[in-house]
Order: structure tokens, then sequence, then C-alpha cells
């Protein structure tokens, strides 16, 4: 299949998965979606991990952390 | 019973009274929270292909990375942010630009100072806008950055938009914190006979989106796309490339490049102790990398306040069009490299990460919210393998402004 098409495939997946399986939280059913844990992005302490990956690696991006300012040449 | 009626209408209106008055001494409150982060961390690389000695030779590496994040919630409203820092770094492949052992290359500082804005909109809470500006030194880099960005938080909660939009304009050329007049760029010692490059400046714009939804009450998930341009100096002028003829040459890439990935992150909550956070990249870019990237937290409550996650993190790329190893270069080629980060490779990251949160927390007005550890190893399947170590101590503190309405 070629990539585009399989790029097109997965967004549309997941644009389904996301508006037909999902259920209305009221406010006082959020205990366990409030949790630390459960927030997503990056947390303080994954910021040189997230550097060394852009550094260290082709790829970046993609809620991983910035995608440049500074050189990582060495 | 005519009475009766009178009686409960006066009591009822008296009542209704009395709730809407306000007391005489009525003051507005206001809540500031103001959040300092202390970070301190430490990385630890090895390796035998470094670029600057053209894919081979020791890739010795050792940063200490002191850091400090300020947050300042003026009020619901308005929210401030500074974060500051300084990277020193000791790399024995730096050290071979010009083959003098510890020369100056050897030992180099980074500073950082990123200062950011957000604000909720007063007639819609439900959107935040923010800007930041970004400033990073090194001895052979200056980065000047900005970014844009937007929110939107559904009534209910259950799903969040944003988009930001990042900037950087770096200067790759060498000497601003050595004192060295006039600013170049620094080629390898052998190869400073001609200028290799003209152009010395660097730009990068990133877009990046994000769309969280909540699925249950245990469960959220959030997608990740985003774009990515570069255009400009995009070799590192210090990096060397040999070729099959025994000929030598600085690194030479293209000068654009466009990358595009997109994540996702599943969070579930299991049980009342577990949490599982499952993380997918997809990326590629014009330089002919694809990758894929996997990433599994599972973080286990021992306490309340006390939470261990072990994670691993996988990772494979396929190689840059332009890379080869020592020597595999062919005079032919347009665009070279060596650098073995755009080689095919595998890695791995394991490692984990305790957090103590809450502490002293009660009715103090300055407390410790959080204490964390993280450790981690990383391994790369060409044998780069480095140890990371972060600490971080969050210190709240609340202020209660009062005045008469």
């Amino acid at each position: 299949m070629p990539l585009r098409k399989k790029y097109m495939t997965f967004s549309m997946g997941m644009v389904m998965i996301m508006t037909f399986s999902c259920k209305t939280v009221k406010p006082y059913q959020r205990v366990f979606l409030n949790d630390d844990a459960m927030q997503t992005g990056k947390r303080a302490t994954e910021k040189l991990s997230s550097a060394v990956h852009n550094y260290r690696e082709g790829a970046s991006g993609g809620g991983s952390g910035n995608t440049s300012g500074g050189c990582g040449c060495n | 019973m005519k009475k009766k009626y009178i009686v409960f209408g006066a009591m009822a209106i008296s009542s209704f009274y009395g709730f809407a008055q306000q007391p005489a001494n009525y003051t507005k409150k206001k809540i500031s929270k103001s959040t300092i982060q202390i970070v301190y961390s430490q990385y630890l690389q090895n390796g035998d292909h470094s670029a600057v000695t053209g894919g081979k030779g020791t890739e010795k590496l050792q940063v200490y990375s002191p850091g400090i994040i300020i947050k300042q919630q003026a009020d619901s409203f308005n929210l401030y942010s500074v974060e500051a820092g300084i990277d020193v770094i000791s790399s024995a492949s730096k050290d071979n630009i010009d083959f003098v052992v510890s020369s100056a290359s050897k030992v180099s500082n980074r500073g950082y100072l990123h200062i950011g804005y957000d604000r909720k909109l007063k007639r819609n809470n439900n959107i935040t806008i923010g800007g930041a500006g970004y400033f990073s030194i090194e001895s052979d880099y200056l980065s000047l950055g900005g970014k844009l960005s937007a929110s939107y938080i559904s009534a209910d909660k259950s799903q969040e938009f944003s988009a930001e939009l990042q900037g950087y304009f770096d200067d790759l050329r060498w000497g601003r914190l050595n004192g060295e007049r006039p600013l170049k760029l620094v080629y390898p010692v052998e190869l400073r006979n001609r200028e290799w490059f003209t152009e010395y400046r660097r730009q990068s714009f990133n877009l990046n989106l994000s769309y969280q939804q909540t699925i249950n009450e245990r469960m959220i998930i959030a997608f990740f796309p985003g774009i990515s341009y570069q255009y400009g100096l995009l070799s590192t002028p210090y990096h060397r490339a040999y070729f099959k003829d025994s000929t030598e040459r600085v690194e030479n890439v293209p000068d654009k490049r466009l990358k595009i990935p997109l994540g996702l992150q599943l969070n579930s909550f299991i049980g009342d102790r577990y949490i599982l956070r499952l993380y997918y990249r997809f990326y590629k870019d014009d330089f002919g990398i694809t990758a894929h990237t996997f990433n599994t937290e599972f973080a286990v409550k021992m306490r309340p306040n006390l939470t261990l996650t072990p994670f691993i993190r996988l990772y494979t790329q396929e190689a840059a069009s332009f890379f080869k190893p020592y020597r595999q270069h062919d005079p032919q080629q347009q665009f070279y490299s060596s650098d073995y980060d755009l080689s095919k490779f595998n890695s791995y990251e394991l490692g984990m990460e305790g957090r103590l949160a809450g502490i002293g927390k009660g009715e103090k007005n300055i407390y410790t919210n959080n204490m964390s550890l993280r450790y981690s190893f990383y391994h790369r399947s060409d044998g780069v393998h480095a140890h990371m170590i972060t600490l971080l101590l969050e210190l709240v503190a609340h202020r209660i402004k009062t005045g008469k309405q």
C-alpha cells in the first residue's frame, strides 16, 4: 500500500475511533483522568531524554519536544 | 390557615433577602500560584563512530545540565513562565576538530533562556493563547526563536485542540563564548585552506498540532501531527567525510529539509494503582529517513504520593540517502555525510522514574510538590550507549491577595 494511502487510512481510523467510541465524562468522574500520570505530553524529567532523542536520532517532533535550537553536534 | 401562609411567606422572603445580601465585610480573594522546578541532569555517552573524524573515532561525551523553570499563575487568566539553564559539555569528539588533545573545543558551555506568557480569554475562557521567546548560545552556535500558540478545551473538558508555531533562527559561526573575532565557521584543521560554505545561518519552522480526546473515565487518547521545515546550513562544518579515493572533505548535506512526524498517545488507568502510557510515532523526511518509535510506561502507585514508573522505548530508522560509513563515499556524490545519527539503526532506552508528590502540602503556603528521580540507559545498534540521570525538585507557593469589593 502506498505510504500516502496508509497515512490517510490511519488518520481516518483515528478520527472514527475518537468520534464513535467516546462517552461524556462528568466532572465528578474525572478523578482518574486528572491524575498527573494520565496527562499527555512530556514531563520536566523527560527533557534530557527528549533532547538526546532529537540529537542522536534522525527523527523529531510528533509530541516529543523542540525540534531545533541547539546544534547537538557533539 | 391564612396566618400560616403569611408567616411562611414572610420567612421565605426574609431568608431569600438574607442570602442575597453580601456581608458587610465581604472580601474578594485572588489566589496566585508560583511553581519553581529545579532540574539537574547528567548525560554520559560513549561510542566509536564520531562524525567529527568521519565516522570513525571516539564519541565520548559528558553533559552536566542544571536548570530552573519558574511559572507564575498570576490569577485565573494569566500565566508567566521563565526557563533558564546551562549545559556544561565535555566532548572528546569535538576535541578532534584540530587534533590537539584537550584543546579549547573539548569543553563547551551552552546557556539558554525561554520566556513565555499564556492568557485565557476572558470572553471565552476555554481558549488560551500564548507566546514565547527563546535564546540559546554555545561556542559554535547562537539560536534565537519564538513561538505562538493557541488551545481550545471543550466545556465538558472531553476534547482539547492545540496549535503551536515555532521559528528558530540560528547562526553557526564559532567564537562568541571564546571571545574570538571575527566570528567564522570552523572547519577541521587540515581543511581550512578554503571556505566550504557561504551560508552560516539555519532557519527552522515547526507547526505542532495536538488533539486530545477523553474516551471514558479511565482512558485518554492524543494525536500529534506536525510538520517541520529547515533551510540554510544544515551541514555541521567540522564534520569530516572520507572518500573511496582517500580524499577528504567537509560534510555536505542538502540545504533544505522537510520533516513529517505523526504521534499517537493512549493513557489508561487500570484498577486503582496502575497507569499504562503507550506512545507511537511515525516519522518521514526528505533526507530519506523513515522512523518508528514505540514507548511504553507502566506507572505503579506504591502509595498515594509515591509512583514508580518503569519504561521502555524502542526506535528504528532507515538511513539518509547520502549517509555512508568511513571511506565509503563515492567522489561523484553531491551530498555526503558519515554522521551515524543519520545512519540505519535500532535503539532502545530502558529506565525507571520515581516520583514523590505533595510532600508537606497540608495547610502550608509553600511546600515541596514533587521530587522525582529518573534514570535510563540508552543503546544504539551501532554501539553508542549512554546513561541519563535527572533529578527534579518542584516547589509550589500560594499567595492570597485580598481586597474589599
